[in-house]
């Protein structure tokens, strides 16, 4: 475990130092705006990945919660004309107060019961945004003011690069404590959990309530950042790229999530050429690493060269 | 002197089947109690109540002088009720030293350093200091059953419930488990132990109590309760209680 772990800090940061240097290499402003909102993509696959793969509780309203976090900030801003700091955290503290709702709403649900609660929640918050037309504009989308006035496509890239960093080693650090414990203990065994002295109620809402804060914060970056925003990133199909983001990464570990996130991301990008055909492959691929490869392709990168480490 | 846990009245139905019906039972603080009975005689039931994972249809639970029946069974942790399971409930992709942290680290006021030196200690009592590191997935089924040992041990109980803990265990660790048991009552801790074993029953304990479709139909010192007409009858049936 420890092997892996180290492979995961070793891995992150060559990437992470790759992805520093890559805009001073020319690269065309085209792939630095895809990538920027890989980075989106990386935070929201890593917030679920806290969810999923370290409390074991499945959601699928984690679009949602970004779409929340989004919608939050934008209208904060335009209705209230409160700061945009102020407007960002309105919009984590919501989506992390929704957090503790489902939390709680869906504690003793398991398995597809519960998927099944996430979806219809999701659902619910995407239609209201849809059809609250006056306040939301609905499809026809909300504009957004931007995050930085007269900001240019490296100055967001580095920001995106730089919260999301932030977030993961927030992530990492709650996963090292005793809480992390907490939550992977709970993932194992409840009832195993809770005649230890956990209190597995409150690890499990404050679980949903984190990963539901860190969505709505990339949700609201996200906006400020493309400056238009639909409930279209509130549906099931957005939620379908996260999920297969996380789950080809390596949802088990938030870095290996978040790396799936951007190598997704860049795919989807790359293969615009094919049409809808590219989300065929993503699933297909998705499907493969879960029977073939189940610690996700990072994890298994990343795990293989740890080991051969050690037995050097 | 006032026992340390008292049940009174205690009802369980689950629809129309009565697994417990009215027990009355008391526990002195320091005993070590056989609890035994034919499959399905209530006595994981029982358990479970005593541990919070059941609410009863009826009764009272009353530990030193606290009812209990209602708390979350993280809350009786806390309070001091420790328990093992018939199916061993290992955190299987935790390492065996996480596993036994994590009782310990409930408590705030305990830092990861003092949770890791305890928990290698009594890793070292439990001869698993090897494994420490091992994931828990890793031990053999024995080796589980100790590792909760171990993490019982770590919640410093004053009352642990065992079920069934010596079910598929090689009789060498058996016989170690045996020494640890008698070690943890001999510091004062009250032990409640369920088994089909009967060997393991009657050479622990110091009073049997016996339990037949929700009733306690036996009580006392395990060679009265060995030869006691209703327990037979019980086991084997009419036929050979006669």
């Amino acid at each position: 475990m420890k092997t892996t772990r180290t492979g995961a800090i070793v891995g992150g940061g060559l990437v992470l130092a790759g992805l520093a240097v890559l805009p001073l290499t020319g690269i065309q402003s085209y792939w630095i705006y895809t990538l920027t909102i890989g980075f989106y993509y990386a935070l929201l696959a890593a917030s679920w990945s806290l969810l999923v793969g370290y409390v074991g509780r499945i959601s699928f309203a984690q679009a949602a919660m970004s779409g929340l976090g989004a919608y939050t900030s934008a209208l904060s801003l335009q209705h209230f004309g409160w700061p945009l700091p102020v407007s960002l955290l309105a919009g984590v503290v919501l989506a992390g107060f929704v957090g503790v709702f489902i939390g709680w709403l869906t504690l003793r649900l398991h398995g597809a019961y519960l998927g099944l609660t996430t979806i219809a929640f999701s659902e619910i918050l995407r239609i209201t945004v849809t059809a609250e037309h006056g306040l939301t504009a609905g499809s026809l989308g909300l504009r957004v003011p931007p995050l930085i006035q007269g900001g240019g496509p490296l100055t967001y890239y580095y920001l995106f690069l730089a919260v999301t960093v932030v977030c993961l080693a927030l992530m990492l650090f709650l996963l090292q404590s005793r809480i992390g414990l907490f939550f992977q203990a709970i993932r194992e065994d409840e009832d195993g959990a809770a005649s230890l002295g956990v209190e597995v109620t409150t690890w499990k809402i404050m679980a949903f309530a984190t990963s539901s804060a860190f969505a709505g914060l990339a949700g609201g970056l996200y906006a400020h950042f493309v400056q238009l925003i639909t409930p279209s990133m509130m549906s099931l199909q957005e939620m379908g790229y996260v999920l297969a983001m996380a789950v080809i990464g390596g949802f088990h570990n938030v870095i290996y999530a978040a790396l799936g996130g951007l190598l997704l991301q860049l795919g989807l990008e790359g293969l615009r050429e094919v049409g809808e055909w590219r989300l065929v492959v993503f699933g297909l691929a998705a499907i493969l690493v879960l029977r073939f490869a189940p610690n996700g392709l990072f994890g298994t990168i990343f795990g293989s060269f740890s080991r051969k480490g050690v037995r050097r | 002197m006032s026992a340390q846990l008292t049940i009174k009245g205690l009802r369980k139905q689950f629809g129309g089947l009565v697994a417990l019906n009215e027990i009355d039972l008391e526990f002195q603080a320091g005993e070590l109690v056989g609890l035994i009975g034919p499959n399905g005689s209530g006595k994981t039931t029982l358990l479970n109540i005593i541990g919070g994972y059941y609410a009863p249809t009826a009764g009272t639970v009353h530990f030193e002088g606290h009812r209990i029946n209602g708390l979350a069974p993280s809350r009786l942790a806390r309070l001091g009720i420790g328990r093992s399971f018939q199916v061993t409930k290992v955190f299987q992709r935790l390492s065996v030293l996480e596993n036994m942290q994590v009782s310990a680290l409930t408590d705030w006021g305990i830092s990861r350093r003092e949770a890791r030196s305890r928990a290698l200690a009594i890793l070292d009592d439990l001869n698993l200091t090897r494994l420490a590191e091992e994931r828990a997935g890793r031990l053999s089924g024995g080796q589980a059953k100790l590792l909760e040992f171990g993490r019982i041990m770590m919640l410093e109980p004053k009352l642990v419930l065992l079920d069934e803990p010596f079910g598929g265990v090689h009789p060498e660790l058996k016989r170690f488990m045996y020494d640890t048991i008698r070690a943890w009552n001999a510091r004062g801790v009250t032990i409640i132990l369920i088994s089909h074993d009967m060997g393991s029953i009657f050479g622990l304990c110091r009073r049997v109590v016996t339990l037949s479709y929700g009733d306690i139909i036996a009580d006392g010192d395990p060679e009265v309760v060995r030869s006691d007409p209703a327990v037979l009858e019980a086991y084997l049936g009419d036929h050979h209680a006669a």
